[in-house]
């Protein structure tokens, strides 16, 4: 058997291939299902925290931050109660990130609010003296992409029965109506909480800074 | 046989992936010196605006080192030795040809597009697969095309007998199909939105906890097989090559092979120890990484006994000095996983800086070194030229060897020092230092890194301007040389 | 019978079959070359005699050089 494996590459890639599927088929099938329940109560994001999760995926914070609390007494004094599976269930994709040179923010909204976001953001190290963070003042002004965050709400609510309301379905009309309903007025309420009268002027005018759909995002992590 | 007298081996396609070789080689570690200044001196993040800071930077880091710099040296190193080790030359088969160039330009367009899109942000975010879906489909043709060329050239094989190296490329062809595809289902969010949105954006098939597992699943076996199946393959290749010494035993490289192969895999979970993972996943990943070093160093002591009798090579032949340490780093890092990979001791090394220093290990000693050997091994053949400079090459291995060192035990002390203070507890139990505090400590271990990649940059300049006039002016060579590559 | 249950059966039949291959593969390597009906070790010399027209370790019938002649 083995001699003619050896001479046949053919079989002998199909045997390598049954080699290397067989871990992954036994660790990562079974627990599928069970793994994507979400917890009791789980709201998915709204359409303006799916744009701020955008910036926040588009700015790449998950090279610093990661969004897991590990089950030990250090951790949960620091960040809060330890993560559970059930709360990512409408993470696609997961942030959990692999290095944390900064600290971790699965539950940064319980203990710091929009206003100091806001001042972060713009410089860094006026509100944590000695951070190695850079300022993100393009998210100032940089607009975030609110259309295709909803595009992304629509494609989880058809594809994966994700459970957003019936305002949320395809085509620009659509769109349009629900901006101008849902997002623009939580993105006023973020921004008035921001402090920043600039951001406040922008969303009067119709237009959504990156840096509040961030907030926003930011704020909802609890 | 008579009419294979006139016949030669094809090296065209092996000299344009040398070019690509260095050129992303000195594009990603750069950028990997800049982004190691940038923690270290955080003004440093502002000379580009948005496209400049250390978050935007980092991944640009990874891939091109990852998918420029390591694939090209792998397909100089394809291209080169399984024409050899097949005895059939690419030139036989103009279909063969055809396709090859067809996939080293379609390489060329998906790298390029890969380091423009990642300036721009736009990311999957999952860590060594933030192609967007336009630029996952290009991968997979070239990659199907690499598949095609390989089977090809198999298929009017004078050899029967497939060499141990030919192993490691089927496999690394195979694993990187199937990771790769089942990573990267995505839908595109255009197709169900009725048109809305940015075109190429996708979100994942999968969710938080799964998604994790099926991402670490891949990211840990893309260490797997692109930065140790082809190059054990190189080196099984090359170093025999390069000595004139048959590789130590024949059939522990066999044996090695099946082991890794089914280990290998298993051990993705434990990048999510402590995690919201299952936990008899993470035991098994944890169980399986120790394990996993019989077969990683059945490989590296393979290679290492390959040198037995012959060890003044080591002395003065450069070349050998770079597949030696190579093969050695490869056991300290393949330690060094294991034992990051044990609960207890992965609760404290886990998202501290021990983490990139375990990588780097691995890459700049192991994975580089390799490629530096393939490369240099390989010029005198291609280009019928003798090699530049052996004082340069001397003189590359040090400074580079000292800068590895530099980097990996500054990152296991920045690691393991932040780890403990992160969870350091006073007489009545509360935490003894705020976050910033734990970032503060690590500035002058910062240093020490930026200093050590910069060095290791300074290495591969040399060898960039060494390979560089070893194609344009060395010294004419009459015949091709058997094992030894001459240097002047 | 729960997924999970068949998950482990599954392993652990699996890891068993693959741990009686991998050692039948060490016999058998070692046997047959004791027996004289293999040589393993010839193979480390692809590597090391691969001009183009050197002589194979192991002929390929089904080679490029059969359709030529």
């Amino acid at each position: 058997m083995f001699h003619w494996l050896e001479k046949n590459p053919f079989f002998f890639a199909v045997g390598v291939f049954l080699t290397i599927a067989f871990a992954g088929a036994v660790t990562i099938l079974p627990n599928f299902a069970q793994s994507a329940q979400p917890i009791k109560g789980l709201k998915p994001y709204t359409v303006l925290q799916l744009a701020g999760r955008g910036v926040y995926i588009k700015d790449n914070c998950l090279s610093c931050h990661s969004q897991l609390i590990r089950p030990f007494k250090a951790e949960t004094d620091r960040y809060g109660q330890y993560s559970l599976s059930g709360e990512y269930a409408y993470d696609r994709p997961f942030l959990w990130g692999s290095r944390r040179i900064g600290p971790d923010l699965h539950r940064v909204g319980n203990y710091r609010t929009p206003d100091w976001h806001a001042n972060h953001m713009w410089e860094p190290t006026s509100v944590v003296p000695g951070s190695v963070m850079p300022a993100y003042k393009h998210q100032f002004t940089n607009i975030a992409d609110v259309e295709t965050a909803y595009a992304e709400a629509v494609t989880v609510k058809t594809a994966f029965n994700v459970p957003y309301g019936d305002d949320i379905k395809p085509g620009r009309a659509a769109f349009d109506a629900y901006y101008k309903a849902k997002v623009l007025p939580a993105a006023l309420k973020i921004a008035k909480q921001m402090k920043n009268k600039d951001l406040i002027a922008q969303v009067q005018a119709g237009k959504i800074p990156e840096v509040v759909a961030l907030v926003a995002y930011l704020d909802r992590l609890k | 046989m008579q009419s294979n007298a006139a016949m030669e081996y094809d090296y065209s396609i092996v000299k344009l992936y040398m070019w690509t070789t260095v050129i992303f080689g000195i594009v990603g570690m750069l950028i990997g010196v800049i982004i190691a200044s940038q923690l270290a001196w955080p003004q440093l993040n502002y000379w580009l605006g948005e496209y400049g800071t250390f978050s935007r930077l980092r991944p640009i880091h990874t891939n091109v080192v990852v998918y420029g710099f390591m694939i090209s040296g792998i397909f100089v190193g394809f291209y080169y030795s399984a024409q050899r080790v097949l005895k059939v030359s690419m030139g036989e088969s103009k279909l063969l040809m055809t396709l090859g160039y067809l996939q080293f330009f379609l390489y060329l367009i998906a790298a390029s597009g890969l380091v423009i899109s990642e300036g721009m942000g736009i990311t999957t975010s999952k860590e060594y697969a933030q192609m967007e879906w336009p630029l996952d489909i290009l991968i997979v043709v070239i990659w199907v095309l690499w598949g095609v060329i390989m089977f090809g050239l198999i298929g009017m094989r004078r050899e029967k007998a497939l060499y141990i190296s030919m192993w490691y490329y089927v496999a690394t062809f195979l694993g990187v199909a199937m990771l790769y595809l089942f990573n990267n289902m995505e839908v595109p969010t255009q197709l169900l939105s009725g048109g809305l949105g940015a075109w190429y954006h996708s979100v994942s098939m999968y969710a938080g906890t799964n998604d994790a597992m099926v991402q670490w699943w891949w990211g840990h076996n893309a260490v797997a097989f692109v930065f140790t199946v082809p190059i054990i393959a190189l080196i099984y290749y090359f170093l025999p090559k390069e000595s004139g010494q048959a590789v130590y035993s024949y059939k522990l490289s066999l044996l090695s092979f099946w082991g890794l192969m089914f280990i290998y895999l298993w051990a993705g979970g434990h990048h999510l120890l402590w995690s919201t993972v299952p936990d008899w996943v993470q035991t098994m990943a944890s169980i399986f990484s120790v394990i996993l070093i019989l077969p990683s160093w059945g490989s590296a002591i393979n290679m290492l006994l390959t040198m037995k009798g012959e060890w003044n090579q080591l002395t003065d032949n450069p070349l050998i000095k770079f597949m030696v340490l190579a093969s050695t780093f490869y056991m300290l890092s393949t330690l060094e996983g294991p034992i990051q990979a044990v609960k207890s001791v992965n609760a404290i090394a886990h998202f501290t800086d021990w983490i990139p220093g375990h990588v780097h290990d691995g890459v700049l000693g192991w994975v580089a070194f390799m490629v530096f050997a393939t490369l240099m091994h390989s010029a005198p053949r291609v280009f019928k030229r003798e090699i530049y400079s052996k004082s340069l090459l001397e003189a590359q291995f040090w400074i580079q060897t000292v800068a590895v060192v530099l980097y990996f035990t500054s990152m296991w002390i920045a690691g393991i020092t932040q780890g403990m203070m992160w969870r350091a507890v006073d007489e009545y139990g509360n935490l003894m230092y705020s976050f910033i505090d734990t970032v503060n400590v690590l500035h002058p271990y910062w240093v020490i890194r930026a200093v050590g990649g910069t060095l290791y940059f300074i290495g591969l300049l040399m060898f960039a301007w060494n390979f560089f006039m070893t194609a344009t002016a060395g010294r004419k060579l009459e015949t091709e040389p058997q094992f030894r590559s001459p240097m002047a | 019978m729960s997924i999970d249950q068949l998950s482990i059966y599954l392993y652990v039949i699996g890891t068993g079959i693959t741990v009686v291959v991998f050692y039948s593969y060490i016999v058998y390597l070692y046997r047959s070359e004791k027996r004289g009906e293999k040589d393993y070790e010839k193979y480390g010399k692809i590597a090391l005699d691969d001009e183009i027209d050197s002589a194979p370790v192991e002929s390929n019938p089904d080679s490029v050089n059969k359709n030529k002649e």
